[in-house]
């Protein structure tokens, strides 16, 4: 009987019902607040800041925007800023004061087309170097910003002249433990992952795996590159080890259908004495059916161990509890 | 006929009364003992014994012991008197038979009411049993709930505890700003009136740049490293022939659907056998039209000739194979050719939509100009006409429509 509730429990904390469709929600940093960014039916844009109070959600601020937004992330921004930097249907790239909601701080027109997946690093005190923006879009480009320079990427990976797009799903920084490292990866629809090296501009690494790439995520963004998640259609996920790079082979990896164990060994040598990384396992620790919508994100609190809010496409946006984190 | 028996013995005490009766040899499961109160009937075929009873006895405290080739029947009095004779020797036939169909009836009754009574206490017991498992299962369940709510509320708890600590340094925090500031206020205020006294501008600007720096060199974190250097990175992806993302479980579709478009866009005409010796590209009417267009842009047109032929009798349908074949012919003055296939590519371009509209003009001027190279040169000019509707902006097509109206009205003036 002891057993099944020594497991991480995922505990409903609190719900609260939108009125539109929310298609990413983040915690502020620093504080009991997050934001819903999604687009009302009458196809604006809406962004809505609440305070987790007494175990129910007060809304705060809200302000309403021409474009529907994506995504957003808190990444690139500093401790005391705390700006969110949003992606849109349109393909602008704004930063908001969350203070001052109506103009935004920067902004430019990063992609032709929706702005699939941002991500930041460099910021929160968490990682060294530049504070650093990579935005994805359905034009199959990938492009990192600097909010210092205004009017042009700082890297554009882009399909070649003439070459077939495909939309880009999924982007992710990592790698970022001292000034000039960086490494972006990008998931496509067609399964390619490709790993951008931002120190020698170049492509460290791509592979396929099978099945379009719904999202990508190292473990930690700011040490050296340790684990790479990867999920996709068809349920699917896929864990790479990231510190042995095989020159043919490139990363190893475990995946399953929907604990990372590590094995004893973590890389070996194969056959032409070149060092292969050996994947270990995965466990699942726990499982919860909070709705019968997908859900579309889920951000953990970086402040409060175990807290994460998450949006779905019931127009829902749920706070969970997950016990017991220590123990894993 | 059973056999009676009558070699049996019996005791009696003030309260009870002890019958033994010899089994000769029957086995105990064949015994079958009847009794009521005033009737005693043991059956062990081929035996019988019966006996009707002087007085009535408490049938439900009767037992009966069978062993050792003997039953003891032990039969508690109703009263507790003393018996002269065990059985009633005074009775009929006819009454015999009264007594012994009563006590059958009653027995039967007794066994009836014992069976019912043992089904209800057994649902009853299993009722019971029922409502102790879901009671247990019950307090399990809110066990759990209660832990899970305990959970809750502590994190809740925490939280707000949390929230109050921001709130509290968030407070302090602006209180010492204040206070900061309110003091260099004092510090700038003191040295600028003595200045005033010397009333130096430069003097208080100077100090006024001081306490600015002061403040900036708070507020400047350390030196973020330059924007990167500016770079393209190209990248290929693997190649996908459909616009939607790629699932392992639809991969086999796709691979079929694919497989029929290249079949269907193949020889219709399998039988032909010269078809056979063709390579791969030379079965792709695309493939031969290209090569056609090629060979008409540099002058070969015998060699576009051949190729739009082997495209046409590969795939009929295709209207610009035939409008440019007419091409070729009358590049090479074959007029009626010309005219056959510009109107063959005509009929093929039926619906006559703005899509086509292009090509439609196209055919119309050619067979118009093979009209009009023979010299019949009223069906010319209403060809060019309608390819000047298709295309009312095109000056060349214009000047020729003109000079066929006037060779026209040149020959109806000159002959008559």
């Amino acid at each position: 009987m002891s057993s099944p509730l020594d497991k991480p429990q995922i505990i409903s904390h609190f719900q609260k019902s939108l009125n539109y469709t929310v298609f990413d929600s983040k915690w502020i940093p620093c504080s009991a607040k997050f934001v819903c960014l999604g687009n009302y039916a009458r196809g604006t844009g809406v962004m809505q800041i609440y305070e987790v109070q007494q175990g129910e959600a007060q809304l705060i601020k809200e302000q309403e925007f021409p474009k529907p937004i994506k995504c957003g992330t808190f990444g690139a921004t500093s401790l005391q800023q705390r700006h969110l930097a949003t992606g849109d249907f349109g393909g602008n790239l704004n930063i908001w004061n969350l203070e001052v909601p109506g103009t935004p701080v920067f902004s430019v027109k990063a992609h032709k087309e929706i702005i699939n997946s941002i991500d930041g690093v460099g910021g929160l005190g968490i990682g060294d170097g530049a504070p650093e923006i990579v935005t994805g879009s359905r034009d199959g480009t990938v492009k990192v910003w600097d909010t210092r320079q205004k009017d042009s990427p700082v890297a554009n990976m882009e399909p070649g002249e003439g070459e077939t797009k495909r939309d880009c799903w999924t982007v992710a920084l990592g790698h970022a433990f001292n000034d000039q490292d960086r490494c972006v990866c990008a998931g496509y629809d067609n399964g390619d992952i490709k790993l951008f090296d931002l120190r020698n501009m170049s492509l460290r690494w791509e592979t396929n795996i099978k099945n379009g790439v719904c999202c990508v995520e190292f473990d930690r963004k700011d040490i050296n590159m340790n684990k790479l998640v990867a999920t996709s259609l068809e349920g699917k996920f896929h864990v790479f080890d990231m510190r042995t790079q095989h020159p043919t082979k490139g990363f190893s990896s475990v995946s399953e259908k929907a604990h990372n164990e590590y094995p004893s060994q973590r890389s070996k040598t194969d056959s032409d004495d070149l060092a292969v990384g050996v994947a270990g396992s995965v466990t699942l620790l726990q499982n919860a059916t909070l709705s019968t919508q997908p859900i579309a994100s889920l951000d953990w609190s970086p402040d409060k161990k175990g807290l994460c809010v998450c949006s779905g496409f019931d127009q829902t946006v749920r706070v969970l509890i997950v016990t017991k984190l220590s123990q894993v | 006929m059973p056999l009676i028996v009558t070699d049996y013995s019996w005791t009696q005490t003030d309260s009870t009364v002890f019958i033994s009766v010899p089994l000769k040899g029957a086995r105990a499961e064949r015994v079958d003992f009847l009794s009521t109160e005033e009737y005693l009937k043991v059956h062990y075929p081929p035996y019988l014994f019966e006996a009707f009873l002087s007085e009535p006895v408490d049938e439900d405290r009767s037992t009966a012991k069978v062993g050792n080739g003997v039953a003891v029947i032990t039969l508690p009095k109703c009263s507790n008197a003393f018996w002269e004779h065990l059985v009633i020797t005074t009775y009929d036939k006819e009454k015999k038979k009264e007594v012994r169909e009563r006590a059958l009836l009653k027995y039967q009754e007794r066994l009836c009411s014992e069976s019912r009574s043992k089904a209800e206490k057994q649902q009853a017991e299993k009722k019971y049993a029922l409502e102790t498992m879901m009671k247990l299962e019950k307090e399990e369940r809110d066990r759990i709930v209660k832990r899970k709510e305990d959970e809750r509320e502590k994190t809740t708890a925490e939280l707000a505890a949390w929230q109050l600590r921001q709130r509290q340094t968030a407070e302090t925090e602006a209180k010492l700003k204040l206070q900061d500031q309110r003091d260099r206020q004092n510090k700038l205020k003191a040295p600028t009136e003595k200045q005033e006294k010397g009333c130096s501008d430069g003097a208080k600007v100077k100090l006024d740049e001081r306490g600015n720096s002061e403040a900036t060199s708070q507020k400047t974190p350390a030196l973020l490293p330059a924007p990167r250097r500016a770079a393209n990175i190209q990248v290929r992806f693997t190649p996908r022939v459909f616009p939607t993302a790629l699932r392992e479980s639809r991969v086999p579709e796709e691979e079929e659907w694919l497989q029929k478009q290249a079949e269907a866009r193949r020889a219709g005409n399998a039988d032909v056998e010269e078809l056979k010796d063709l390579r791969e590209e030379e079965r792709n009417p695309e493939w031969l039209k290209d090569k056609g267009d090629k060979c008409f842009a540099s002058g070969d047109f015998l060699g576009a000739v051949n190729a739009y032929n082997l495209a046409i009798r590969l795939h009929s349908k295709i209207p610009a194979l035939y409008s440019n074949r007419a091409a070729c012919h009358l590049k090479l003055k074959n007029l009626h050719k010309a005219i056959e296939d510009a109107s063959q590519a005509l009929d093929l371009l039926t619906p006559a939509v703005p899509a086509n509209a292009a090509a439609r003009a196209r055919a119309s001027v050619r067979r118009g100009s093979a009209f009009c190279q023979l010299q019949l040169y009223a069906e010319g000019l209403q060809d060019y006409q309608a390819a000047l509707k298709l295309d009312p902006h095109n000056a060349a097509l214009q000047a020729d429509t003109q000079t066929i109206r006037d060779i026209l009205q040149g020959s109806a003036t000159g002959t008559h």
